[in-house]
């Protein structure tokens, strides 16, 4: 049993890692805790499901719009509700990230109501259900090695994307000193929306992975997603790409284990129980930096 | 005598930076000793060290007081206020939305005692004290000439008065030893010749003062005594005539083969 | 006295006055009293991100511990209302200070999310210890406030079902939250909170241990969230863990923001205005077909709106601290009697 919740967990650990670097990316350039990141997750899984059934889109073709519309949202939202406040006090922009989460979730819930839908399960391919592997007690259908390996590669690309290219190498100088970077002709503004783009992607794939995965999707589903993640990034170290890849698993493993032997009543607790105790315990996380107050 | 604050090999890195390297001098009651050295020299991390903002790496600080002495590296800024060392800061840092008066009157918090208990019921002790620390204030506002902008909002300030408010915060916690940190900077000359005043005033009230300045007019008019650092090394000691001759100084501050021009 | 003042003089003694007139609607009580309730916790909730600057955001699991602490004296040991008050305020006190200890020292965002998280974790508590609260099937039955004062005459023993005593309790209530608000405010403590909002390390640097006063703000604040949760139980008779979920807490915080971080009164005018508006948001929503939830989405876009243009809120400090103390009354007359050239002043005090 132990094997087939390992796997379950590897799963969704996966899966809030990919919510997970957008915040820990986000609060390395900016160091906002982008409370909406959540919402854009969400979206991610709508807009989805909204090209699928209204538009009539394939399945991947409804990823792809999906992801673009999320993109769109998310360097939206960084230039409407934050760019207007990067010299305002800190409290200001916590204050504005935790209105437009609960904006956006609203708007949601306005448009496409409170109560809980399937997704079409017509549009997905049809061996998604099935077992790819059995191995004695264990299996795995084709549908986690389908989140495998999407999850997987994409943080190969984000890892070559931050480490390979002009612009992340722009992100990483950001993260380290703003006014530096700017002063050496970095774009701060243009790097800041892409690092909303790439976060935001990579939150609306996890949005659609998790909707297909549970078969369901509701628009407060980015709010404890949302958290969660953001305890794995902060197990990971708060600013630290890998970090948060490993805080998601080891969180989305915690989880389910903590389900399936503890109690299941406390599953969310988890969460939040790991991520107060490692901001108490070790707040620089896993791989991170010190962040105690130095004043 | 024994001095007032010992600075016994006292170090500080950052990551890869030396910003301190082993500097010792002395602090003697009564006087003011100039601190300078060219931008970056680490004068402010001596400040900083010395008013417990940062941990010196190594080495030790040594505080009398009444004839006893004890080691303060490491301990929080606010027990070194406790203990009778204030300073100001090189960047203002003003409580900026509050008045003048309210500025001054934190500084008192840590020369009194009211808690929630008694604020909550107004006890005689606390309305008292609270007089007290009025009438304070004002007597350092006063001091400083800020009496009448008391009611004025911090950030109302001229440049040169916020400088002055800053001291008169720093002396309202009634220190031994007073770090100013570039008092002159962004002055006019006639608020730099008030601040001479001020500063000789501020000795006569019994504070030994610590001084930052770039301006070496200023510093060689009122210092006796002076330190000079360069790359975080401690390079010269002694009094104004002494540090301007000394080779190492001047090529310290105008760069190397200067001394032999 | 002045204009300003007297007009809310009086519109304070008509809505005292109220529940007294022989029409006056139940239903107008009810949202009064409420509106008092959020008013105790906007006032409690504004000491940590008005007064000292730190985001919090799990205050409504303050109001839970409260809520539950009343909820279950009252319903296992039948203790007065009187008695649950400072006891609930206790617990809350205890509550805030061990979560705060430890990570108060961390910069404002890790203790937003840690806040945040531990309101989650109350309500994961209340819902699924059974044995202790019922869960989810919720708490009923709770006695409502009573009045024993038989020591006086036989007869004087109240129970208070009615809306009208209830609501002069909370109203007392509010004015004691009120007058401790405006008492904290002006004094050494409420100075050291504000100089830790405005500058840390200039705070310490006046002797202000700012870790010691960060906690302090959190306990007293969480303490008066609990009064007003110790009230809520024995007023509505009932409580369920999703009385306390995170939207009171943005609730509340929308309050605060739209009264102006650190403006007592403008705190009380912000839960007035939001309770308000959450009654005619209510039926206008369902007038037209959508989900009564969906009100928050003007509490959100109120919020989003504050902070970019008007970011001291928009009730910008009504009184600046103390205004009112004798001691400052006092020395704005010796100021304006004493006028003399500026040079000669400071020689005065040498
Ligand atoms: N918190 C810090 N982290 C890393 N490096 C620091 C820090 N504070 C100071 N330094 C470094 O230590 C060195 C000394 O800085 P310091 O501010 O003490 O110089 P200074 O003598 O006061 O210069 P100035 O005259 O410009 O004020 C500098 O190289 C600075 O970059
Ligand atoms: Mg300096």
């Amino acid at each position: 049993m132990l094997e087939q919740q390992l796997i379950n967990g590897l799963t969704l650990g996966l899966i809030y890692a990919l919510i997970a670097v957008g915040y820990t990316m986000v609060y390395g350039v900016i160091q906002l805790i982008n409370f909406a990141h959540g919402e854009i997750y969400m979206l991610g899984a709508f807009f989805c499901v909204t090209f699928i059934t209204a538009a009539g889109l394939p399945f991947y073709a409804a990823i792809f719009m999906a992801i673009l519309c999320c993109i769109l949202c998310g360097i939206l939202l960084d230039i409407i509700a934050y760019r207007p406040l990067r010299k305002a006090p800190r409290l200001a922009a916590l204050i504005t990230a935790i209105g437009m989460s609960i904006f956006l979730q609203n708007v949601a819930l306005m448009i496409w109501g409170s109560r809980s839908r399937p997704f079409p399960q017509t549009a997905l391919p049809p061996f998604f259900r099935e077992k790819a592997l059995v191995l004695g007690d264990v299996s795995l259908t084709w549908l986690q090695l389908f989140i495998f390996a999407v999850a997987i590669i994409m943080m190969i690309g984000l890892y070559l994307t931050i480490n390979k290219t002009r612009i992340g190498t722009a992100m990483r100088a950001l993260a380290q000193n703003k006014t530096a970077a700017s002063l050496m002709g970095i774009n701060v503004n243009y790097v800041i929306s892409f690092t909303f783009a790439l976060g935001s992607a990579m939150g609306a794939v996890a949005g659609i992975l998790v909707s297909v995965y549970y078969n369901t999707l509701y628009p407060t589903m980015g709010y404890t997603a949302g958290v969660k993640a953001f305890a794995a990034a902060v197990l990971g170290g708060i600013g630290s790409v890998p970090g948060a890849m490993v805080g998601g698993v080891v969180l989305g493993v915690a989880e389910t284990l903590g389900a399936g032997y503890v109690s299941s009543l406390y599953r969310d607790g988890v969460a939040y129980a790991v991520m107060i105790a490692v901001i108490i315990f070790r707040p620089s996380g896993i791989l991170g930096k010190s962040v105690i107050d130095k004043a | 005598m024994t001095p007032l604050l010992e600075v016994n090999g006292i170090s500080k890195r950052f990551g890869g930076i030396l910003a301190l390297t082993d500097v010792s001098f002395n602090v003697i009651e009564g006087e003011i000793l100039g601190l300078i050295g060219p931008n970056g020299a680490g004068k402010t991390t001596m400040f900083n060290c010395i008013a417990g903002v940062y941990k010196p790496t190594s080495g030790d600080l040594v505080f009398t007081l009444g004839g006893k002495s004890q080691r303060i590296n490491g301990r929080k800024p606010e027990k070194m206020t406790e203990l009778g060392i204030a300073r100001t800061f090189q960047n203002i840092r003003l409580f900026s939305a509050l008045t003048v008066l309210d500025n001054v009157r934190i500084a008192r918090h840590c020369r009194t005692t009211s808690n929630f208990f008694r604020s909550v019921l107004r006890t005689r002790f606390q309305r008292a004290e609270e007089k007290e620390i009025v009438d304070a204030s004002m007597r350092w506002l006063d001091f400083v000439g800020l009496g009448h902008h008391a009611l004025a909002n911090a950030s109302s300030l001229s440049y040169g008065d916020q400088r002055r408010l800053e001291i008169a915060r720093a002396l309202a916690t009634e220190p031994k030893l007073l770090l100013l940190d570039e008092p002159a900077a962004g002055m006019n000359p006639k608020e730099t010749r008030m601040l001479v005043d001020l500063i000789h005033a501020i000795l006569d009230a019994g504070v030994t003062v610590m001084l930052i300045e770039h301006d070496m007019k200023l510093v060689m008019t009122i210092c006796k005594r002076l330190v000079v650092l360069d790359h975080g090394t401690l390079i010269a000691e002694g009094g104004p005539k002494e540090v301007r001759e000394n080779p190492q100084v001047i090529e310290a501050y105008l760069g190397r083969g200067a001394a032999h021009a | 006295m002045n204009i300003g003042k007297s007009l809310i003089l009086l519109v304070v003694a008509a809505v005292l006055t109220y529940p007294l007139v022989p029409q006056s609607s139940d239903y107008i009580i009810h949202v009064m009293t409420l509106a008092m309730v959020y008013m105790i916790l906007a006032m409690g909730l504004n000491i940590v991100p008005g007064f000292c600057g730190l985001l919090d955001l799990g205050y409504v699991g303050f109001y839970g511990i409260g809520a539950y602490t009343a909820g279950l004296l009252t319903i296992h040991y039948g203790l007065s209302f009187w008695v649950i008050v400072p006891l609930a305020a206790l617990n809350g006190a205890l509550w805030g200070a061990l979560l705060g200890a430890p990570t108060l020292r961390l910069t404002g965002d890790y203790f937003a999310i840690v806040t945040f998280g531990f309101s989650e974790l109350v309500v994961l508590f209340l819902t699924n210890e059974i044995w202790l609260t019922r869960g989810p099937l919720g708490l009923p039955g709770i006695q409502p406030i009573t009045l024993n004062l038989t020591w006086l005459n036989d007869a004087w023993y109240f129970e208070f079902y009615d809306k009208t005593p209830n609501f002069y309790v909370v109203a007392l209530l509010v004015g004691l939250v009120f007058f401790i608000m405006r008492r904290m405010e002006d004094s050494r403590l409420g100075r050291a909170w504000y100089a830790i909002r405005e500058d840390p390390l200039a705070a310490a640097s006046c002797g202000v241990n700012i870790l010691n006063y960060k906690v302090i703000a959190f306990a007293i604040s969480a303490a008066i969230g609990a009064v007003g949760g110790a009230f809520y139980a024995r007023w509505s008779m009932f409580l369920s863990p999703d009385m306390f979920k995170f939207w009171e807490s943005f609730l509340v915080l929308c309050m605060v923001v739209l009264g102006g971080l650190g403006n007592i009164k403008g705190a009380l005018l912000g839960a007035v205005i939001l309770v308000s508006l959450g009654e005619v948001l209510r039926e206008v929503l369902s007038s037209l077909g959508l989900p009564p939830e969906s009100r928050f989405m003007a509490y959100g876009l109120i919020m989003v709106l504050i902070m970019r243009f008007k970011p001291a809120g928009f009730f910008p400090a009504i009184a600046s601290s103390g205004r009112s103390n004798p001691l400052l009354i006092d020395l704005q007359k010796r100021l304006a009697a004493r006028n003399v050239p500026k040079e000669e002043t400071r020689d005065a005090a040498t």
